[in-house]
């Protein structure tokens, strides 16, 4: 053969191949003499039939999709997908087949793909060796992290500590350090010193491993500040160049140790050296800037993509999507379920904006979007209830049902809030934050006022922090007066904080910032400490007075919660049944098996149980069956017009009758007439509380009250 | 001489192409290199004096960048899943890809929880070992590299299959 196209199709590696009989499976070589195609086909001289049999299985499987191709009507070709053939010498053949119906021919191309097929195994052998290599990071951060906050949540000033971290670090296979509050050094592992080493030769000043990832991170993340000043995680890419000869990508992780006073102890860093996979990854562009998992542009396009906009000045809004609570989820799910909701909220979100919008993955569960052309705050917000909107239907998990989940969006506009990448970015990334603080969907604009709350919030929580060190609370005693024996049987204790400045501070002011800061444990922790006190006082007086104590949702999920009851009612050595603990419907929602637990423990002991504001949540009556509870207390909203609204008596007879089917006692709450007083009395209720008896009141007037009650 | 079509299934770089060229060759490679595409190995098992030729489609692992595709499984007369058991992610593809596997075959599925010279991270609850026991018609602890359970396993395929 020695026509132009034989040459050609050599030249292309390629062998074309007549169909004789399809469903016998014979052909007839037309063109193509490569010494490969006598290897693979040692049967087809030219022009002779020969049949393709259980010699290449591949090919004789193909040959099924292969007929559908022949039989139709119409043209189509259909191709079989790379496959390798070992030959004479184990010689390997990467090949592939296509099946062709043009008019009435009908024709078996099969391509030697040897480069394309090497090519591809590269790529992919990058590919992979990346996903294996975060795999493992993955595993080895998560557990080494673990263990460090272990160790370091130990008191402070136990010498074996510093033993303790340096063990835990050495063998660690990649960078660690620990360092202050100030993020100065306190220990490093060799990996870390290796990896940052700098030639000593070039450099006058030797800048320490720590110096190096505060510079790159002020320098390459706009959210830095934030991220320090919340006391927030953070994990991602970052690169060092130090001229003359260091380029080196680096996977970074910083990590938080809080302690009770919810102030930074410690940070973690980790530091994994990734230039060989980040090149091999960038040798293919579309994977230097698609994000692995999600198939989005990653953050290094967002940055491009961001930049070039700012330069064509033409106006947009910036939203910064984070999904709440997604460690939450992360971890009780696991973390493939946690790709899967990555997966999918990407591919939904992507359907709710236009083709010429742009969306890329940011950060671990951030997501970053560019509006084009859209320069007012209503189009924004139409747009950011389609994608609030697309997260409503639940998401699916392989073992444990479906869940679901909520958006925290903050948005900025160009030109109008930011003119340069870094100030938007830091602008929506303090929106989305601030939106956080909800835990629903929430949508927040950048704003002056939003900056002025946030810089008030943290003044506030700083102020809670002297409070606690200045023990400036103060623990006041509603009494609770039992219908039946007219009498005080129990007090609600109610926190109060007397500001050496602003004066009496009420806990509906500071408690959800005490809540949002995480100081609400040590502060629940000193309400318990003081109400045992109060009891063994008001016992040692000769009052069997119970004390019910308010339980905020961060305390009951908060697992030193019990043993620090049982260890102060041991203390002061009070009878658990002179403790009652107060939750609401919201926290038995929030989690309702942890609850559960709690409450059988501390019932286990002795203690009772009330649901607090009861109605005003989700009443449900089946975590009322199911609940070890004692008492219900209803909302004063409730008690409020109980004389006049019909409705009101309604809701508050029916809620007797049904606590007292479930044998539960009855409180209402607000209680300020005599009107009311009777209401409830006749209708069988079992204690009241409000100003009708007495406001709250501080430790020594209750005590008046007491002994008045006495004589 | 009776010919078995048997798939390797699982995610990318479980070591399916390493359980192969141990059952077939005797031999593994420390370096791991990706698979394109498929390769198909034989070779021929003895089962009480019967022989079966065993046609073994290695095919590419699943993972974000090569889909699942059933086409590969028609004429199966059983498929691997194998998994890594120091990756607890690959379990996880593998029992996707099964449950994608069983909508186009209802062939024997077998279970290779291979790489078993290395320490396993991650621990079956009694529950669930039942629960993924049932989905698999057999299930193997295996080492390609030590060939530990690797010869068994095939040749339990092999009296599988010979039994129906």
């Amino acid at each position: 053969m020695t026509s132009l196209l034989n040459n050609v199709l050599n030249a292309m590696e390629q062998v074309v191949l007549e169909v004789v009989d399809s469903n016998a499976g014979t052909f007839r070589l037309i063109e193509g003499d490569s010494d490969w195609v006598s290897e693979l086909f040692p049967n087809a001289n030219h022009q002779k039939i020969f049949a393709i049999d259980d010699n290449i299985p591949f090919l004789q499987d193909f040959l099924i999709d292969a007929r559908l191709i022949w039989h139709d009507k119409k043209n189509g070709r259909v191709r079989s997908g790379f496959w390798t053939e070992v030959v004479a010498n184990n010689k390997e053949l990467h090949l592939e087949a296509i099946a062709i119906k043009q008019e009435i021919y009908t024709l078996l191309i099969i391509s030697n793909q040897t480069e394309e097929f090497i090519f591809r195994q590269n790529t992919m052998q990058s590919a992979r060796e990346l996903l294996l290599h975060n795999d493992r990071l993955v595993e080895q951060n998560e557990y080494l992290h673990t263990r460090l906050l272990d160790i370091l949540s130990k008191p402070s000033g136990q010498n074996d500590i510093l033993v303790a971290l340096t063990k835990a670090i050495e063998n660690a296979g990649f960078a660690v350090l620990i360092a202050d509050n100030n993020l100065s050094t306190i220990i490093a592992n060799t990996a870390a010193v290796n990896l940052f080493e700098q030639d000593k030769l070039l450099s006058n000043e030797q800048t320490t491993p720590m110096d190096v990832i505060v510079q790159l991170l002020k320098n390459q993340l706009p959210e830095y500040e934030r991220i320090i000043s919340t006391k927030s995680s953070w994990d991602g890419e970052l690169c060092w160049i130090s001229p003359p000869s260091t380029l080196k990508w680096l996977k970074v992780a910083l990590y938080p140790v809080l302690d009770e006073l919810n102030e930074v102890k410690n940070w973690i860093v980790f530091a994994n050296d990734i230039s060989n996979i980040k090149y091999l990854v960038q040798r293919n562009e579309q994977l230097a800037l698609q994000d692995m998992l999600t198939e989005l542009p990653n953050r290094i396009a967002f940055w491009q993509t961001l930049e070039k906009q700012i330069k064509s000045n033409t106006p947009f809004y910036l939203l910064y999507v984070d999904i709440n609570d997604f460690r939450r989820h992360n971890e009780f799910y696991g973390h493939d379920e946690g790709d899967k909701l990555l997966v999918e909220i990407s591919g939904r979100i992507k359907s709710t904006i236009k083709e010429s919008d742009f969306i890329a993955r940011v950060g671990g569960d951030e997501f970053a979007i560019i509006l084009n052309n859209v320069d007012n705050q209503e189009w924004c917000e139409k747009v950011v209830e389609r994608i609030i909107g697309c997260t409503r239907k639940g998401f699916e998990t392989r073992k444990s049902g479906s869940f679901h989940i909520s958006l925290s969006i903050g948005a900025a506009s160009f030109p109008h809030d930011a003119q340069s990448v870094e100030e938007l970015m830091k602008f929506v990334d303090l929106s989305a934050y601030n939106g956080k603080q909800a835990k629903a969907n929430s949508l927040q604009f950048y704003s002056q006022s939003m900056k002025d709350a946030s810089r008030q919030l943290i003044e506030t929580e700083n102020e809670l922090r002297l409070a606690i060190k200045n023990n400036e609370f103060e623990l006041f005693l509603q009494p609770i007066v039992d219908l039946e024996r007219h009498s005080i049987v129990k007090a609600e204790s109610l926190i109060r904080w007397n500001h050496p400045t602003k004066g009496q501070i009420h806990p509906e002011v500071f408690i959800p910032i005490a809540e949002k800061s995480g100081l609400i444990i040590i502060i629940g922790k000193w309400v318990i400490d003081t109400a045992c006190k109060m009891a063994e006082k008001l016992n040692a007086m000769g009052h069997q007075v119970k004390i019910s104590l308010n339980l905020s949702p961060s305390q009951v999920f908060d697992e030193n919660l019990f043993p620090h009851l049982h260890a102060c009612v041991k203390q002061y050595k009070i009878d658990p049944a002179l403790l009652e603990l107060e939750i609401t419907e919201g926290v038995l929602v929030d989690d309702y098996a942890i609850t559960e637990k709690l409450l059988n423990k501390v019932r286990a002991i002795g203690m009772s149980v009330a649901i607090d504001d009861f109605g005003t949540g989700y009443s449900s009556l089946a975590y009322l069956k199911k609940l070890p509870l004692d008492f219900l207390k209803i909302d004063q909203s409730f008690v409020k017009d109980i004389v006049n609204d019909d409705n009101d008596k309604a809701i508050v007879r029916a809620v007797i009758a049904m606590a007292h089917n479930l044998n539960l006692g009855v409180i209402a709450e607000g209680v300020e007439t005599e009107e009311q007083l009777n209401f409830l009395s006749n209708n069988a209720c079992n204690s009241v509380q409000g100003y009708l008896f007495s406001e709250p009141v501080d430790f020594k007037s209750f005590i008046a009250l007491l002994e008045k009650q006495k004589r | 001489m009776i010919q078995k079509k048997i798939c390797l299934l699982g995610a990318s770089s479980v070591g399916k192409t390493s359980l192969v060229k141990q059952f077939v060759e005797g031999i593994f490679n420390e370096k791991y290199l990706t698979t394109i595409g498929v390769k198909i190995d034989k070779k021929i098992v003895s089962i009480e004096n019967k022989q079966v030729q065993f046609l073994l489609w290695d095919i590419e692992g699943n993972d974000r960048y090569n889909v699942f595709q059933e086409r590969y499984l028609r004429g199966a007369a059983a498929y691997i899943i194998v998994v890594d058991q120091t990756r607890i992610s690959s379990f996880m593809e593998g029992i996707d890809i099964h449950t994608l596997a069983r909508k186009a075959s209802n062939c024997p599925a077998i279970l290779a929880i291979n790489k078993n010279d290395l320490q396993a991270n991650w621990h079956w609850e009694d529950k669930e070992l039942k629960d993924y026991k049932d989905l698999f018609e057999l299930q193997f602890s295996t080492s390609a590299k030590t060939g530990e359970n690797v010869e068994d396993m095939f040749t339990a395929l092999a009296r599988l299959l010979a039994e129906s």
